[in-house]
Formats: structure tokens, sequence, C-alpha cells
């Protein structure tokens, strides 16, 4: 069965997606060519390749890619498969290495791609005119890679949109998370988590705006973390940092709608924004001295009252820019999909900060804690539940029409809209069914 | 401690301590802990601190009481059809005996086997434990659990090692 423009374009409704989309592999290596071959996907941070030679590897759209560092100003992504007979060149994750050897017949790269040693030298080339110097001989540059300060995204697509008019509003909440260091720098520190989800990658995307589940979903976690506060409360105590975690994924309905949705072009989003499940944490006067003798009282009050629950870049990209986090979306089959979690440190904070982000994920990221297991099989069960026949339309009916333009150039809805997935899908549907030549 | 615990009544309590997980006694299961007692599975080999670096669980009393507590929760998702585990026990060592402090360090290897809703899934690696004697048994003050697989890709991990 082959996917026309035309029975693309009917698999959305405005208020309703055909559940194909979640369920059909020919869908989803459509999606991997239009809209994961042409959006700009996250592929890393410059702290992560600080030196000339440092480089760093993961995936674009399930293509192993090869980030490197040629010298203080220049970057490069390569596609990581060796020119002579495609081998991965690079196996590490990370490293630093003067030049980038093949392990299988020894042809050897300089850090900005250019072939340095063929094994055997030029001789078995001559008859077709090439040598070392020819181009077919060097790494594969990724058509495009930018960095919007430091965090660095790359398109399949050579004639994407310039990346920061692309990110649109959603830059800000990145702007956010680096202003809140008061040296105005992030670097990934702490490390990484990679959770396993037998699920659609839509799911996720949409879930972390969501905002009718977490008193739901999380409730068995938040609910005992908010008893146990009270007692701790009742006591005279302070409330640990776990609890100040925890227990505002069971606010009242109330709090979530008043957090608000915010959409944007080419599917982007955030929650939150003046008051988020973030916005209640104690402070650290340290850290907040350090801010305003950088910033001024003002600018200081401005930053850390700007909090944003969850951005969305669509597709791939997602900030909690309050406790400087990302979770990075790796779709892997139609049901089966990576969420990557990275913590930053706030160049010039305290170690708190750090270690509160850390905290954070551990709570919340990590495959054996006890919130995102419930939003794993909340994913499972749909996956699952929509294998049902019987309903062809996954709904997308909350507040249909209700929301309204905001300041920034998109709208704006009540939190528990389903707005935001409008929005994606709307921008799923442009990605879908645009000119099919682009892309790869 | 007056004198150096017997190796039996060590692994005895490591057995003990895996059959109340296996058998869903948390409550007992969490009794075994000291009061500042921590439980720790790192994410990456040889991490030093639980504090710099993130962790697959990192749980001190506070922690561990609401995860415990959560199992008894009607409303926990992710628990409906609870998962089920088997825990083997070897290779038990005593590392060291501190006589002052009374404490001991026990090292053990373990496989574990998670099952929830036809998939099962595998885990082994090495256990430490810090344990410090209170009356006839013991009491964790410390359990690091080193993952053979702590930095590999993991679906939902709902079970203690």
């Amino acid at each position: 069965m082959t996917w026309s423009r035309e029975r693309l374009s009917a698999l959305v409704r405005q208020d309703a997606v055909d559940r194909q989309v979640y369920m059909d592999p020919e869908l989803f290596e459509l999606e991997m060519e239009r809209i994961w071959g042409r959006a700009w996907i996250y592929i890393g941070h410059e702290s992560q390749i600080p030196e000339s030679g440092s480089f760093f590897t993961t995936d674009l759209a399930r293509q192993p890619v090869l980030l490197v560092r040629h010298d203080k100003e220049t970057f490069h992504l390569f596609f990581n498969r060796c020119a002579h007979k495609g081998t991965k060149v690079v196996e590490l994750e990370s490293g630093r290495a003067p030049m980038l050897r093949c392990g299988y017949h020894g042809w050897t790269y300089r850090t900005d791609g250019v072939c340095h040693h063929i094994t055997g030298g030029d001789a078995a080339y001559q008859a077709l005119g090439l040598s070392k110097g020819s181009l077919c001989m060097n790494l594969t540059k990724v058509p495009r890679a930018e960095s919007y300060r430091g965090f660095i995204f790359a398109s399949l697509a050579p004639d994407a949109p310039e990346l920061a008019s692309w990110l649109g509003p959603t830059a800000a909440s990145i702007d956010n998370m680096i202003d809140r260091s008061p040296e105005g720098r992030l670097e990934v520190a702490g490390g990484v988590l990679r959770y396993h989800h037998d699920s659609n990658w839509k799911f996720f995307v949409e879930n972390l705006n969501d905002m009718m589940h977490a008193m739901i979903a999380h409730q068995s976690s938040a609910q005992v973390a908010r008893q146990l506060g009270k007692k701790i409360a009742a006591e005279g105590g302070t409330l640990p940092p776990e609890i100040q975690i925890l227990a505002p994924f069971a606010e009242d309905p109330d709090f979530f709608e008043k957090m608000g949705v915010h959409a944007f072009a080419n599917g982007h989003s955030y929650s939150g924004g003046k008051i988020s499940i973030h916005a209640s944490y104690s402070g650290i006067p340290e850290y907040e001295a350090a801010l305003e003798q950088a910033y001024g009282k003002e600018r200081m009050e401005q930053i850390l009252s700007l909090n944003r629950h969850n951005t969305v870049v669509y597709p791939s990209f997602t900030c909690k820019g309050a406790i400087q986090t990302i979770r990075v979306v790796k779709p892997v089959a139609v049901d089966e999909t990576v969420i990557e979690s990275w913590t930053f440190r706030l160049v010039g904070a305290p170690d708190e900060l750090l270690q509160r982000s850390i905290l954070y994920c551990n709570l919340i990221n990590s495959s054996a804690n006890i919130v995102g297991p419930d939003d794993r099989e909340a994913y499972h069960r749909l996956q699952h539940g929509l294998r049902s026949k019987g309903e062809r339309w996954v709904s997308n009916r909350r507040y249909v029409g209700a929301g309204e333009p905001n300041e920034e150039g998109g709208r704006s809805a009540t939190g528990s809209s389903d707005m935001v997935f409008r929005n994606q899908f709307e921008a799923w549907r442009q990605y879908m069914t645009a000119d099919a030549a682009g892309g790869g | 401690m007056a004198s150096q615990p017997a190796l039996r009544d060590l692994e005895q309590f490591l057995f003990h301590e895996a059959r109340l997980i296996d058998e869903k006694r948390w409550e007992e299961w969490g009794a075994l802990f000291t009061e500042d007692g921590e439980y720790w599975v790192p994410a990456t080999r040889g991490q030093p601190d639980p504090k710099n670096h993130v962790s697959l669980m990192y749980e001190t009393t506070l922690l561990r009481d609401v995860r415990l507590k959560r199992y008894r929760h009607p409303n926990a998702m992710s628990l409906q059809p609870l998962p089920h585990s088997v825990h083997v026990i070897a290779n038990v060592m005593l590392d060291s005996f501190d006589e002052a402090a009374g404490t001991c360090v026990v090292n053990s290897r373990f496989i574990m086997l998670e099952y929830r809703r036809n998939e099962q899934q595998t885990y082994g690696g090495a256990t430490m434990h810090v344990l410090e004697q209170s009356g006839q048994s013991f009491k964790i003050r410390m359990k690091k659990v080193e993952l053979a697989n702590c930095d590999s890709v993991l679906p939902s991990i709902q079970i203690y090692f």
C-alpha cells in the first residue's frame, strides 16, 4: 500500500488522528525520511567536544553520526562510516584523538574529515584517476549542522531553514537555561540515562505537555510523597528536596490548567511559564548571590521567574530550563523508542544545582525510578489499546478552538487543552505531505 | 561486635534479604536497613559517588519509604500486573571486618530474573553490603549494586536487586 499525499493528509483531522500514525511500520519509515530527515534534530552539546580532536558519536534518524571538534571555532558532523567499505569508523561514544582511524583496513581521516592515509597508497585507484585527495575518499558530512548557543542540531535536508529561526520561541527556553549560569555557560555533566520504551516516539513527545496525566498516572508516587511531606511538616521539619520534586506531580488539576500550554510553528511547544511543578523548589542563597552579582537584581528575578515546565522542540529535543536537564528522543522502530536524559552544570553556580538536576533525573528519568515506569506503562497500553480497530480516530478534541494568540506569535490554551497535540500533528501533516524530494 | 561474624551467618543474611524481596515482604525488607541505610545502583562503572553523577537508583530511607509504600498503592499503573523476581546470590566473601566500628563489608554476586506480563529480564552484577551487627543478625548500612549492564539502554526496573 503506498502512502499518497492525499492518504497521508487524511490521517490528520483537526480534532483527531488516525490510529495508524502510531501503528504502521511504513508510516514510521516515512517519518524517518520526511520528519526526522528534514527537521533539525538534536545531536549534542559543544561542551562534549571541548578540544580539537574531541569526538562524540550518536544517531540521527537511526543513522550513526560522528561529531568532531576540528579547531576552536569549528566542529564537523559526519556520517560515521568509512569512505572505504562503510565500516563504522568510531565505535566509542566519546573521546579524543588526533586522527580518526578505521579499525578494519586502517584508513585514517583528519578531524575535518579529509582522508589522511589509505593503506597501500593511491596505486590501487590509478585506473579510476582517484587518489587520497579525491572527495570520495573523505568522510561524508551531514548536510547541515549548526549550534544554537552550544546546542548542536543537524538536518539531513540541505535546504533546512536557519536553526535559530526554526526554533522560534522555544529558543527562549534554551536561553533561560543558559542564563541561569552566572557566567552564561553550560556544561554537560553527571552522565546520561538511557531508557528503553516499547512504544511509538510520539507518545513520549505528546506526554511531556500532557497536563492531565500527572495527578492520575503518577498518583502512587506523588500521593505517598505528599503524605510523607505532610508528616515531616507537621513535625516541624523542612521539606527534603526529594519530596519537593515528587509531591507536585499530585497537584490539583486546577494547578495544571493554570500552567497552560503554548504552541508554535514547526510543532514546537512548552507548558508552564509563570508557574510549573518546578517553581517551588527552595532557593540556594549562594547561587542567587552569584546570579545577582552577574546580572543585577532585576534581571536575576526575571531569569528565575521564567518557569517553563517542558519545552518540546519537535520532534527530537525536550528541555527543562528550570532544572537544567534535557531529554532526547531516539526512535528505533514504530513501537520502540529510546529516551536519553542529560544533565548540565551551570558554570559558576554551586554544585548543589547540578546535584538537584541529578536527583531529579534519578527520581524521574532513570529506568529504575518510581515515576517514569508509569509513563512507560501508559505508552505501552496506548500501543496495545490502539490495536483495536473498533475506532479509527484517536481524539484530540479537548478545547478545540478555545486557545488564543500569545505574545510570542503562537497560541496559548488552558493546561488540559489538546492544542499542543493538534499543533504537533499539523506539523506532522506538513512534513509528511511536503514535496517528497527533500530529506533522505 | 565481639568477634568477626561467621561467613555462613553472613550468607544466610544475604539469602534472607533476597528472599524477602522475591516474596514481596517489602516492609520486612525495608526494616533490614539502618536509619541512615542507603541503597545505590550506579549508572556507570566505577562511579565515585551518588551525588554528582546520575544513578539508576540512589535511595535513602525517605525514598525507600516512598517506593515501599507505593508497592501497596491501589493505583500504581506500572505495578498492574505486579512484577515478580527470583534472586540467586553466590560468591559471598567477607572483604573486611572493622572490629571497632562493628561493621563488615561483604561482597557477593547475584543473578536476578524480573518477570512481568510475558516479559522476563535478566540482570546480574556485584553487590557490596556494609553490614553492622544487630542482636543475632545484621542491619544494612549500605547496599551498592554494580550491575553488569548498568550503562545499557534499560527498560523499567521495578524490583530491588
